[in-house]
């Protein structure tokens, strides 16, 4: 059985000055790991709020979220050691290298094997190459593609990704989010996107918007699974 | 544009002065600019203070002192220079009285006797001072307070000095030409000149001083008469420079050289400061010229933000210099009475203008990373460059100059120097070697540990730098007070084992053969005996030795007087010959001369240069040809300079000795009658020459204690300047780690350990470094071996560790203060 993270009647609002302002009012949301999800939406909707909240980093202002785990029902706290994270601006440690970078949430876990495991997920993410460059001598797509080796390589059970095309040109923004949607399903990761790009968007299994406080959902699409590499 | 320019650089510092990088640049050069400007203002009240006090206390217009009288001949020609002239006696004896002794400063005067100023004296100590027209009559002895305290004797009674009784009439107060004791503290008493003669002192050891009143045409033709038929005498006059003036000189010159510490900490953390500044400055500059201004705007803006900066901490450190100076003045008049605390305002000027252009040079990097970077350089905060590098030099460059400017002792520089700078190599290759063998050893195993060895390897640069700034701070401030500390216990214990525990500085031929039988029959133990005899330096390769070496220096000051001039026969036990080659036994070339080392580092000397001396009345000259230094384990009585036994046959001058003696606790009292035979016999036990060093010493740890708080004060600032530098980078570091789905509480022992790697390297480093300047200065400057106490070692090892650590912990509590919503919100 797949563990899921489940999101029940959460709103989330925030006070500026004397008013209140609702993000979002309500919403439902369930994520199922080995699945991808999409969530589109204008500038200011509460797409990374969302995020946050389904990653358990942040408390909605009220509603409940759970994380179902090997068919136990845990908090969201629980999920912090299952899940992994992808920036629009990489977030790579400058003073190490590629194959470094993709090590540290091993070596932080204290893996003997985190630099062979590194080495195989940079081979998978085709950058072996360039495993000893350090991301000032990496181009975005590169460093993206280094990013999600990253994020990926303690076999998180759950990624979150925050417009991870953002800074990318087209071609390299196609090759990113093959890699990223491919390597997520082989790895029976839950993948969840924040993204205004509906090419993007698009390849996700299941796409949300967010728009005036409500979570929709379009259509659904099921596109087909790549190889990761 | 000038004043739009200067416009927004006040919004922009309005709306920077609040942030930590301006905070913590404010503290610094605040710090740095109170110590130099208290310094500058104590040191010119003293130095005004001693030209005042040359004005008012010598007593005559100018005074002309040497040992032995003048001949006849050179008497009649004084009296035609002068208008009126008036001659006195001193010497130094010992005054025994009913089983008590005390050394104190016998002089003897005539009737015209004073001839410019006040005598004061008075029927008892608490009575006021009484103007008194003449000096003691036939018989009669006048004594200070404090001499008639220490002999337990009363004005009526009568003293025994030599073998001569004197009537003790009254107190002496006050000599209105005390000014040529300098800073002598010798209790003092006084008689009338013929029973000076009735006491027959040997000849050559009595100071002759003639009082003159002259005008300044006349004091010219003096000096100029001085100069070709008296180069050995010493010369003060009211035109002239205070004889402590050369001293005081020299105690800023030092505390000038300790500031070079300062200022290279200020540089530090200044470099680290700079940094954020300069992503700042770079970033606001982009805008600018993205926006259609010239470049020159962001530099005009940047130049003039960090002017305002200076110009607001102005009033400030005046203020507060201000009330350090009076301090300072306050402590001092122990030492100087009537030294009272003036402002002058035009004694800060100089100070703060060399201060603020030492500063302008260490802000440099940011302006020069203004003026060479494009829009897009601008943007990115590349900084790297050849001007990065040059801006770097030249502020080492800084500290050379500043070191050189302060520098009057040239092996104390070097020592200084080349110990910090050693110290940085050694912290350098220990953050190096450390963190590479930690990484190394640590990669097979799992943990948190191995991780930060791991980060902080590959952050090795910045690192470093941090590690360096709080390394030099705590090496700084251990070797400051375990010099104060050591140097108290090793020179007691030191002296104890070698020395014995009397010591006689100056015997005649007649009064040491008298010691040795005594010795012999009272089973006294002597140490040591050296002999040596009175030589005054007087030109160095024909030039006269003012003009040689206008520097001031210990060895300069102590030439400007007599010197003991030691012969040997071989090279001495205690001391090692450091260059050239010494002279063969019975070597018929006498002319030869071996200096000490630091001797000729301080005036400039080499092996082959020809030094004139002035021995009993002669003029003789010898060659450099050796040069010896210090070696400890054979006694402490060592000689600065040194001529072989041959050189005797050609010397007709009075001989001395120094000697060293060990004395038992039930032979004290056989000491009193030695002195009563023998008055002028300069003998002094361990337990007056400890006290002499402990009042000494209490002064200097009220003035190292001073220096060690400014000390502090800027390491805190170096540390917080060093994380401010570094706090984006952490912020961003413990985001990452938190998106990896560690919590914060990781984020805290990662940072826990990282503080604690930093300060064991620092504290590692500075010790060692505090070690090797303990070696190399202790050796040099006080001929002492050093002997570390390890336990205390250990102990501050630990107290480093732990101050270091919680202060890093602490001061980088914000960088723990990120999320990994930060992350995505950055742009």
């Amino acid at each position: 059985m797949p563990s899921y993270i489940e999101l029940k009647n959460i709103s989330q609002s925030f006070q500026v000055n004397d008013s209140t302002i609702t993000l979002f009012d309500k919403l439902n949301l369930s994520i199922y790991q080995g699945e991808s999800y999409a969530i589109t939406g204008p500038s200011g909707a509460g797409k990374s709020s969302l995020l946050m909240l389904a990653s358990g980093l942040e408390q909605p202002t009220t509603g409940q979220g759970q994380y179902v785990k090997n068919d136990q029902i845990k908090s969201l706290d629980d999920l912090r050691t299952d899940i992994g994270f992808i920036f629009q601006q990489f977030h790579l440690l400058p003073e190490l290298t590629a194959l470094h970078n993709v090590a540290l949430p091993l070596k932080l876990r204290g893996d003997k094997l985190a630099i062979v495991k590194a080495e195989n997920w940079l081979a998978k993410v085709g950058l072996n190459h360039r495993k000893n460059h350090k991301p000032s001598e990496l181009s975005g797509g590169e460093q993206q593609r280094v990013a999600i080796a990253r994020a990926l390589v303690f076999e998180p059970k759950f990624i979150f990704a925050d417009e991870p095309t953002g800074n990318l040109d087209q071609k390299s923004a196609n090759e990113v989010a093959s890699i990223l949607i491919n390597c997520c399903h082989e790895n029976n990761a839950g993948l969840v996107m924040v993204t205004h790009s509906e090419k993007l968007a698009s390849r996700a299994q299941q796409i949300f918007s967010l728009a005036d406080g409500k979570l929709t959902q379009p259509n659904n699409s099921n596109p087909k699974v790549m190889l990761c590499s | 544009m000038f004043i739009n320019n200067s416009k927004l650089a006040w919004q922009f510092y309005q709306q920077e002065h609040k942030q930590a990088h301006q905070r913590l640049l404010r503290w610094v050069q605040g710090v740095l600019l109170l110590f130099i400007v208290t310094l500058s203002q104590s040191s010119d009240s003293i130095q005004n203070y001693l030209q005042h006090n040359l004005q008012g206390l010598l007593g005559a217009d100018a005074v002309i002192s040497q040992k032995q009288a003048l001949s006849a001949q050179q008497y009649s020609v004084v009296t035609t220079l002068a208008s009126n002239i008036v001659v006195t006696q001193q010497i130094k004896t010992m005054f025994t009285h009913q089983g008590q002794w005390q050394e104190a400063q016998l002089k003897a005067v005539d009737s015209r006797y004073p001839l410019q100023g006040e005598l004061l004296t008075s029927k008892a100590i608490q009575d006021e001072g009484q103007v008194t027209k003449s000096g003691p009559e036939l018989g009669h002895i006048w004594l200070d307070a404090r001499l008639l305290a220490s002999l337990s004797i009363t004005v009526g009674e009568t003293l025994l000095v030599g073998d001569q009784y004197f009537l003790v009439t009254r107190v002496l107060q006050h000599e209105p030409d005390r000014l040529m004791e300098g800073h002598s503290v010798a209790m003092r008493a006084m008689i009338n000149t013929k029973d000076m003669q009735a006491l027959n002192f040997a000849a050559d050891l009595i100071q002759y001083r003639y009082l003159l009143a002259a005008d300044p045409e006349q004091i010219a033709a003096l000096i100029n008469w001085q100069q070709q038929h008296l180069p050995a005498a010493q010369v003060l006059h009211k035109q002239g420079k205070h004889p402590l003036a050369l001293f005081w000189q020299r105690t800023e010159n030092f505390m000038g050289l300790a500031s070079i510490i300062l200022f290279f900490m200020a540089a530090i953390a200044i470099e680290q400061l700079a940094q954020v500044h300069m992503k700042k400055d770079q970033y606001f500059t982009a805008v600018c010229m993205s926006l259609g201004a010239s470049k020159r705007t962001g530099i005009q803006v940047s130049i003039f933000k960090w002017f305002i900066g200076i110009v607001l901490l102005l009033p400030v450190v005046l203020v507060l210099s201000t009330v350090f100076h009076y301090a300072v003045i306050n402590f001092l008049s122990e030492t100087f009475t009537e030294l009272t605390w003036q402002w002058d305002i035009f004694s800060a000027i100089k100070p703060i203008c060399a201060v603020v252009g030492i500063f302008a040079i260490f802000h440099m990097p940011v302006w020069l990373a203004l003026y060479n970077s494009s829009v897009a350089k601008q943007f990115s905060g590349n900084n790297k460059g050849l001007n990065h590098w040059l801006s770097k030099l030249s502020s080492v460059l800084v500290l050379f100059g500043i070191a050189f400017g302060y520098s009057d002792n040239g092996l104390l520089t070097f020592m200084m120097v080349t110990a910090v700078a050693l110290t940085i190599a050694l912290m350098i290759f220990i953050s190096w070697a450390g963190l590479t063998l930690g990484e190394k050893m640590t990669q097979q195993v799992s943990g948190l540990i191995p991780f930060t060895l791991f980060m902080m390897k590959q952050r090795l640069i910045s690192k470093s730098t941090q590690i360096l700034g709080v390394g030099l701070c705590a090496f700084l401030l251990l070797f400051t007070l375990m010099l104060l500390k050591d140097l108290g216990a090793t020179m007691s214990s030191y002296q104890r084992q070698h020395d014995g525990n009397v010591f006689i500085s100056q015997a005649s031929k007649t009064q040491m053969d008298y010691v040795e039988r005594w010795a012999i029959e009272e089973d006294v133990n002597v140490r040591q005996i050296k002999p040596y005899m009175h030589a005054k330096l007087v030109e160095v390769n024909e030039q006269s030795l003012t003009e040689f070496s206008e520097k001031p220096s210990d060895s300069l000051s102590t030439f400007s007087q007599a010197i003991r001039l030691h012969w040997s026969q071989s090279i001495p036990e205690n001391n090692a010959l450091v260059d050239g080659q010494w002279w063969q036994q019975d070597s018929v070339q006498w002319q030869q001369i071996s200096v000490e080392q630091e001797v000729m580092t301080d005036l400039g000397l080499k092996l082959g240069d020809w030094l004139t001396f002035f021995i009993n009345h002669q003029r003789y000259k010898f060659e450099i040809t050796a040069s010896h230094e210090f070696k400890p384990g054979a006694g402490s009585i060592t000689f600065w300079v040194q001529m072989p036994a041959t050189a005797l046959t050609h010397i007709q001058a009075p001989q001395y000795n120094m000697a060293s003696l060990e004395i038992d606790d039930d032979q004290w009292s056989l000491l009193a009658p030695l002195w009563q035979k023998y008055p002028t016999l300069r003998m002094v036990s361990l337990k007056e020459i400890t006290q002499l060093f402990d009042n000494t010493l209490a002064m200097i740890t009220k003035v190292i204690s001073g220096f060690s708080l400014m000390i502090v004060l800027l390491a805190g600032v170096v540390i917080l300047a060093s994380i401010n530098a570094l706090e984006s980078k952490e912020k961003k570091k413990n985001s990452i780690i938190m998106s990896f789905g560690f919590s914060r509480a990781t984020c805290l022992k990662l940072n826990v350990i990282e503080w604690l790697v930093t300060a064991s390297i620092t504290a590692i480093g500075a010790i060692l470094g505090t070690y090797i300047a303990g070696l190399l200065i202790y050796q040099s400057q006080f001929s002492l071996t050093y002997q570390p106490n390890f336990v205390w070692l250990t102990l501050t090892l630990a107290l480093i560790l732990s101050v270091i650590t919680g202060l890093g912990v602490y001061a980088s509590r914000a960088n723990l203060r990120s999320s990994v919503r930060e992350l995505m919100s950055s742009t």
